[in-house]
């Protein structure tokens, strides 16, 4: 089919990557380049150093709404008093200059008049007043007395019921309602903000009000949106760190430079290749219309709606792009002269390739939600509550469950992006290629029996109706055995990290004794050839159910070892 | 029905749709739904499309005029993000008139057509009259 042919051409080409990866190159030339940012380099999404000292020095601060809408008043304020204009024009100038302070002084005081008329700050109105009592309403046509009637500083004239419906549809369609014009056809005059506040209803107030906090961040260069829905914080990065993987207060982790979920080990190029990858993979029309896409100029998520693949990012950037290559509107071929009748659309619908609303629900998953879920079952303070009712132990001493969760959410995450690590591990790289999938074979066995800890062993404890009750545990045998699965799972993945972040460079240097425990078991027991490494499937399985082989469990650690070994091949433990 | 409680503003632009047409294009609401029209454009004289007539069905949502005609499959930017309740169906039909005669690259009514049309004029006319004949003429 053409369809797929273009997509997959598309997926496979550099230019996807250049598009996931330019990190905002693209709007940051020419005269819109927002200030604060110093002008550091931008390229540097390549190499992550590895963080030895985690978390003793964060290279992010993460703003709350409120730290927002401080900063804006003090720009209004400061905008206000040294341009001499009142409050809503400030505020009206600021949403266009993305909020960047010193842009808008250097280009006001170049040239004001070419701003106001950009802005459409008039300082007249340009529409003829008559004197007659009653006046003509430009939009349902009815005739008003005059006090029915209102304008912008243009002086074009509509009736309130028309102005409430025009504010509430721009403020329903999105962010774009932070510069709203008058209707007149070519006018473009700015409407204030307090002209909006007082014809809006309460709820759209309160969007209008949500959009004014969101549209600070908005193309900051050293500022970014959480990603998780609902989210509404933001992070400040420092500029010149190259460790991108930040965390948010409301607990999403994600990579600052391509705002996808954290990714380490993996670089930010890998993770966009092996995202087109699986998605090109899907193979028909469902996924790329099940899903949101970012813009490929801003970044911005942008919702796919009805028919037509000519796609306008949502004002301030409104760029033009097609949905199906991402291309530039403007470099497609709208040959038909103004029709464009979104062939490959049209035909992807005849086939019956996707029924639209239903399969977009079901399809625009993503894997945000399954961390969430985790979180929220077990890593949530409510787990806590209940558990601390219970056993009668105040929630202090049960923080570790908590951290053996968000440890197996960490690690979860680290392990999906091993597999796209592996997957572009190249095929000749033989001894790589089996310390990869030892390390890793490893890792996952660490975390699995993590994993059926934290969460069977659990159970028991919570009295869940299905988790059978045998013999009452001690809960002071689970506590240490929970907290070293946790230490144990922890350094598992800090090696496997490192390892894959060092490019697997302890293969080339094996001979020497190595420090690093990922070499170390590689070559004490990466020839044993235990069966596990080639499918990681099987590894799961297998791990589970360990103990009905012949293993023995670690007094110390619990780490499963072979019935061979005398000391645990873990923490050195004797048997 | 539909039709007893539309709106003074539709009922006007109609009316005036009706008695004063403008050249080449005409517009006739449905006698069941009177937010449903029956368009005809004639491809304008001197253009690619000569010779066409383009028929189109335009509706009128509930929203309108907050909300834009719509008219299938046309991609026209007043009929997105650039509506503004201002406008008309007429202001509508005839920007689709005017993408239809010769383009003229410099009219930011059609820039995208317009930057396709400055690269490869032969190309992109052929392509229309070709359009023209397929979909335009007989049916
Ligand atoms: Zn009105
Ligand atoms: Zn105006
Ligand atoms: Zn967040
Ligand atoms: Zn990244
Ligand atoms: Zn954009
Ligand atoms: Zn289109
Ligand atoms: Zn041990």
């Amino acid at each position: 089919m053409d369809s797929d042919e273009e997509i997959h051409d598309v997926y496979d080409g550099d230019s996807a990557e250049d598009y996931y990866y330019s990190g905002g190159d693209s709007n940051m030339d020419g005269g819109d380049s927002i200030g604060g940012g110093e002008d550091e380099d931008d390229d540097a999404g390549y190499g992550y150093g590895y963080a030895s000292d985690e978390g003793s020095e964060k290279t992010y601060t993460v703003l709350r709404e409120d730290d927002i809408r401080q900063r804006q008043e003090e720009s209004i304020s400061h905008v206000s008093a040294v341009l001499s204009i009142s409050r809503v024009a400030a505020s009206i100038l600021l949403c266009h200059y993305k909020w960047n302070v010193s842009q808008l002084h250097d280009q006001w005081f170049a040239d004001e008049d070419r701003i106001r008329k950009s802005v459409g700050l008039l300082t007249k109105p340009v529409a003829m007043f008559s004197n007659a009592n009653e006046m003509n309403c430009g939009i349902c046509f009815d005739s008003y007395p005059r006090d029915q009637i209102q304008s912008a500083v243009c002086g074009h004239p509509y009736c309130i019921t028309c102005w409430k419906g025009y504010i509430t549809t721009s403020i329903n369609d999105g962010p774009g309602c932070l510069l709203l014009r008058c209707p007149a056809p070519g006018c473009g005059a700015a409407v204030g903000h307090d002209m909006i506040h007082k014809l809006a209803s309460d709820e759209d107030r309160e969007k209008y009000s949500r959009y004014f906090v969101r549209s600070y961040i908005v193309d900051k260069k050293k500022t970014k949106w959480c990603p998780a829905p609902d989210c509404e914080n933001a992070v400040e990065f420092e500029l010149g760190s190259n460790v991108y993987d930040v965390k948010c207060l409301c607990s999403h982790a994600f990579c600052w430079n391509c705002t996808e979920e954290a990714h380490r080990p993996v670089d930010c190029s890998t993770v966009a290749k092996w995202i087109l990858k699986n998605s090109a993979e899907s193979e028909n029309m469902n996924w790329i219309l099940a899903n949101s896409k970012p813009c490929p100029k801003c970044k911005r998520p942008i919702e796919k709606n009805q028919g037509c693949m000519h796609m306008s990012c949502t004002p301030p950037c409104k760029f033009e792009f097609c949905w199906l290559c991402l291309g530039a509107w403007s470099d497609h071929g709208e040959r038909t002269g103004g029709f464009y009748a979104c062939n490959r659309y049209e035909a992807a619908k005849q086939e019956g390739l996707y029924d639209e609303s239903e399969k977009r629900r079901e399809m625009a998953k993503n894997s945000l939600e399954r961390y969430t879920h985790y979180y929220e079952r077990w890593a949530s303070n409510q787990t806590l509550e209940k558990l601390s009712d219970k056993l009668k132990e105040p929630e202090s001493q049960l923080k570790f469950i908590i951290e053996a969760w968000q440890q197996i959410i960490e690690c979860r995450r680290v392990l999906k992006w091993t597999y796209a690590y592996g997957y572009y591990l190249p095929e000749h790289e033989t001894a790589k290629r089996q310390l990869f999938e030892y390390s890793q074979g490893e890792a996952e066995a660490a975390l699995e029996r993590l994993h059926q800890c934290a969460e069977k062993e659990l159970l028991v404890f919570l009295g869940n109706d299905d988790g059978e009750v045998e013999t009452q545990p001690d809960f002071e045998t689970f506590r240490p055995k929970l907290a070293g699965l946790t230490r144990v799972t922890r350094s598992y993945f800090e090696n496997l990290v490192r390892a894959l972040e060092n490019g697997l460079s302890e293969v080339d240097s094996q001979a020497a004794s190595s420090t690093s425990v990922s070499s170390k078991n590689a070559g004490a027991k990466g020839k044993g050839g235990k069966a596990k490494s080639s499918s990681s499937r099987s590894s799961r399985t297998g791990t589970r159910n360990i103990d009905d082989v012949n293993h023995w469990n670690c007094e110390r650690c619990t780490y499963a070892n072979p019935e061979s070994s005398t000391l645990c091949q873990m923490c050195r433990n004797p048997r | 029905m539909a039709n007893s409680n539309l709106p003074r503003r539709i009922i006007k632009e109609t009316q005036r749709l009706l008695s004063e047409p403008a050249p080449g294009i005409s517009a006739s609401p449905s006698e069941e739904n009177m937010r449903y029209f029956n368009v005809m454009v004639l491809g304008p004289s001197q253009s690619p499309y000569e010779g066409g007539v383009f028929k189109l069905e335009l509706f009128l949502p509930e929203e309108y005029p907050m909300a834009p005609p719509k008219l299938g499959r046309i991609c026209l930017d007043i009929l997105k993000d650039k509506w503004s309740p201002a406008l008309q169906i007429r202001t509508v039909l005839l920007s689709i008139q005017a993408l239809l005669s010769a383009p003229n690259p410099d009219d930011p009514l059609s820039e995208n057509v317009a930057k396709h049309w400055k690269s490869n004029e032969v190309e992109a006319v052929e392509t229309a009259k070709e359009w023209t004949r397929l979909y335009a003429t007989g049916a």
